[in-house]
């Protein structure tokens, strides 16, 4: 067998660019059969695109892809499985109605034929009990908790007898005991002869599985693939962000940003005031079922002023409903809030914005901004909406005043009259700070105000966080990211199904929360 | 300003486009194309009185399109003009029946706001319709046109039914000549003044204050607007009510002014022939006014032709349907004459 001796997957000089962006920049990389290889980088590195060109799905500027010792035609989904590579998707990819066994035969690219939902479920059982996947063959997608699911993508791609397996960012949906669940389950892969490339971002996670580590920053590729057992903490934090830019950050807030260390929250820890009234009170609030997400269930929540309370949880445990809920975007079916010393339960979300909610929403571009309107226009609305609509107002001075507001927020743009849609990302997030948090900001929910953000951006907005809490304003943050919540939480709330499922104090354990986050005993009684 | 009419200015390029077409048509089909375009250009500008003509057919349509795009802006599609310009002028007649022999000065203000507020009404029930239930407007109101079309036949035809009416055509009996606003050529101080009310009305309602801001980024993404704590009911609904309101106006105007009765299917195409002006004006109340001008003129071109280039009056009908399909290409045409400009994508 020389092919133990040929590298299973290299790349060679591959150039990626969509428009003048480009996302990768003559990467050479090789990986050894057999092994664990973390890819790492911060967002934007280039590390989704680098996976997509290998499993075929983006066609390369230029540059080869070799599979086994063999050249492969690039951009071609088909030629790279048939050659074994497989990729398992960030966001999974699964059709929700279908059943694990059918999940399976459509991935085996079948011949066509008769089936039946018992032959499927008998054909398929000894490949799912092989991977140690614990599942009726017969349930749907849409019924399966999120860390099942993750192993039958990882089951589906393993199908084709694949030897090259590459995951996404597999643990950026699980809960801590999820992502200990994954790591065992690669670790056997590895053990059956399959190269594994995990596309990682926390450092943390890289030490813990991978063999060997490869970083990309900005396109490039800094450093990799090196032994493991050649690189420390401190040094993989370096590559990622770069020299420069560590430099210009604090040490924790760099162990934080690229998750150097088990979070603790020992910087957190603000002194709180305990004695002040609650900015936020929400008394065994429940709301009706609806298709935007699961229901809140008797939710109990307190924030003070001066206090940045994190929310935690898996993905789609309610998070998104409490957010609704006290943006009055939700309908109560039971309990009380009550917001800055007024009872807001049925008032409408503009009577709460008038006392000091101030909202930084999931979907940027939807809930946030209105990318074909003006900046001019996206910043003002929230004003405009404060008075009467008939309220006469001055093209010109809204415009001055919103430039003021950019420039101070420092949003890299032309001129207010151009489009929303043609910021960056960190850009488009700090138009809505720059709406949102002002001084009369009383409660700030911040949901997932740093996904999809660099380095710079994301310390950006934590900064702005900050400020806001030291000027007395309440926030709730809510991230799926632990470290982020660790790091700038005072306290953290741990939703699941729907309710509180826990309440923690920094220095926070992560090993109690995460099992906040999956309790079974919770569930079951649901 | 200057941003609207440029608008304005290209869009009049694909109109050009759409006019060429025609002459090509016609010239195969016979006609005398460079004479059709000249009949054209003679019958709604050059000719002595031309431009009266053409600015009576220009205001009411002005009114009305102004409508159509505010509500086009907040994001509904309310193609139902037709319709709320019928029930307007339906509504004015009606106040006139009830109200004769009051003085002038109370009765002509009256029907005027009885016309109005007919059309708000007949664009306030597929506004709730949608704003509450989510049924498409598109269907809604287009039925909202045929309802009034017939509405329009049984009062012209039973209620308001003139007796001395010649059988041709049903129409209402005629206004009292004290309460017209003009005399048959349909242009006179009043209705210019009326056009131009509502011109810089609206022209402050979209530029200038927070209703405007606001429903064009609701019309874009409504989801971020209610985020931001808006009603998008209130905003939805008034711009419903604004555009039937308008279009209401204008049916009024028709009746008060030059027609001085309602004939069954009296100007038919009014309500699209409005809803091609918001779309050539991009939505932009001076582009609006702008785009209006050329439209009177063609319609004023239209009662030419026959008698200029031998060409029947419908001809006009085909240029406008001509105008529509072009205006409706534009973007996607910009799109692609820019790709083939050679920008790699």
């Amino acid at each position: 067998m020389c092919n133990l001796l040929k590298p299973a997957l290299e790349c060679r000089d591959v150039t990626v660019k969509f428009g003048d962006v480009t996302a990768l920049s003559d990467v050479a990389v090789s990986f050894v059969p057999g092994q664990i290889h973390a890819v790492v980088g911060q967002n934007g590195a280039g590390k989704t695109t680098f996976a997509r060109v290998a499993a075929g799905l983006v066609q390369p500027t230029a540059g080869a892809v070799d599979v086994m010792g063999h050249e492969i035609r690039t951009g071609k989904v088909s030629v790279s499985r048939t050659a074994g590579v497989e990729l398992v998707h960030q966001s999974f990819a699964l059709p929700p109605s279908f059943t694990v066994a059918e999940i399976m035969e459509f991935g085996a690219i079948g011949k066509g034929g008769i089936y039946s939902r018992k032959g499927l479920a008998k054909k398929w059982r000894g490949h799912i009990a092989d991977l140690d996947v614990q599942v009726d063959l017969n349930r749907r997608i849409r019924d399966l908790p999120i860390e099942t699911q993750q192993g039958i993508e990882i089951a589906r791609a393993l199908v084709m007898d694949a030897r090259v397996l590459i995951l996404d960012e597999p643990t950026a949906v699980l809960s801590p005991s999820g992502i200990n669940m994954l790591f065992a389950r690669v670790r056997r892969l590895r053990e059956r002869g399959v190269t594994v490339i995990l596309i990682l971002h926390k450092i943390r996670e890289v030490l813990g599985i991978a063999d060997t580590v490869t970083v990309l920053r900005g396109g490039r590729k800094v450093e990799g693939p090196l032994p493991i057992a050649e690189v420390s903490a401190e040094r993989l934090a370096n590559l990622i962000v770069g020299e420069a830019v560590a430099q210009t950050l604090d040490r924790h807030e760099r162990d934080a940003l690229v998750g150097t260390k088990p979070p603790s929250g020992e910087g957190a820890g603000h002194p709180k005031n305990a004695k002040s009234p609650s900015v936020l009170s929400l008394k065994a609030v429940s709301t009706r079922p609806d298709s935007e997400g699961i229901a809140l269930d008797g939710v109990d929540l307190d924030i003070r002023p001066g206090e940045i309370v994190g929310i935690a949880g898996v993905e789609g445990n309610g998070q998104k409903t409490l957010v609704r809920a006290i943006s009055a975007l939700a309908d109560l079916a039971g309990g009380s809030i009550v917001l800055a010393g007024h009872d807001v339960t049925g008032k409408p979300l503009a009577a709460r914005r008038a006392i000091g909610l101030r909202i930084i929403p999931f979907e940027r571009n939807v809930e946030g901004l209105s990318l074909t309107s003006s900046l001019w226009q996206n910043w003002s609305a929230r004003k405009l909406l404060q008075g009467s609509l008939l309220k006469v107002i001055r093209p010109s001075a809204v415009r001055e005043a919103c430039d003021r507001s950019l420039r101070e927020w420092s949003v890299h743009y032309h001129n207010s009259a151009q489009k929303a849609g043609s910021l960056s990302g960190g850009n488009a997030q700090k138009v809505i700070l720059a709406r949102e948090v002002d001084r009369d900001a009383r409660l700030i929910i911040a949901a997932q105000p740093t996904r999809g953000l660099d380095i710079g951006a994301t310390a950006f907005v934590w900064q702005a966080l900050r400020q806001a809490r030291d000027r007395g304003a309440a926030i709730l943050l809510i991230s799926s990211d632990l470290d982020e919540l660790f790091d700038i939480s005072d306290r953290v709330v741990v939703m699941l199904s729907g309710r509180v499922n826990g309440e923690f104090h920094a220095p926070f354990n992560i090993a109690s929360v995460g099992a906040a986050m999956t309790d079974a005993a919770a569930r079951v009684s649901a | 300003m200057k941003d609207s009419l440029v608008t304005v200015a290209r869009s009049l390029i694909f109109v050009a486009f759409a006019l060429i077409l025609c002459a090509l048509v016609f010239q195969f089909a016979g006609y005398n194309a460079p004479l059709m375009l000249w009949a054209v250009a003679d019958g709604a500008f050059l000719r002595s009185g031309a431009i009266e003509q053409s600015l009576r057919w220009a205001l009411p349509l002005f009114i009305t399109a102004v409508g159509v795009g505010i509500s086009f802006r907040a994001g509904f599609f309310n193609i139902g003009a037709q319709g709320q310009f019928y029930v307007g002028a339906i509504c004015a007649a009606f106040a006139a029946e009830a109200l004769k022999g009051g003085p002038a000065f109370l009765v002509i203000p009256a029907l005027i706001i009885a016309g109005t507020l007919g059309g708000a009404v007949w664009a306030l029930w597929p506004g709730l319709l949608r704003l509450r239930s989510g049924t498409d407007e598109v269907i809604t109101t287009l039925m909202g046109n045929f309802m009034a079309g017939l509405l329009l036949v049984y009062v012209t035809s039973g209620p308001l039914k003139d007796p001395s009416g010649s059988g041709q055509q049903a129409s209402s009996r005629p206004l009292d000549e004290a309460y017209r606003i003009s005399d048959s050529l349909g242009i006179s101080p009043t209705i210019i003044a009326i056009g131009a009310a509502v011109g810089i009305l609206m022209w402050l309602l979209v530029n200038r204050t927070a209703f405007g801001v606001l429903a064009s980024l609701a019309g874009r993404n409504g989801t971020m607007v209610e985020w931001q704590g808006a009603r998008l009911w209130k905003l939805g609904l008034s711009s419903f009510i604004i555009s039937g309101a308008l279009a209401g106006l204008a049916g009024t105007i028709e009746f008060m002014g030059p027609n001085g009765r309602i004939a069954s299917g009296f100007l038919p195409a009014h309500g699209f022939t409005a809803i091609l002006i918001a779309l050539v004006a991009n939505l932009s109340v001076i582009g609006t006014a702008a785009a209006a001008v050329f439209f009177g003129g063609l319609a004023s071109a239209a009662l030419y032709l026959p008698i200029m280039a031998g060409l029947p009056a419908a001809a006009i009908d085909i240029i406008n349907a001509a105008i529509a399909l072009f205006i409706t290409a534009r973007s996607k045409l910009v799109d692609q004459v820019l790709r083939l400009g050679g920008r790699p994508s």
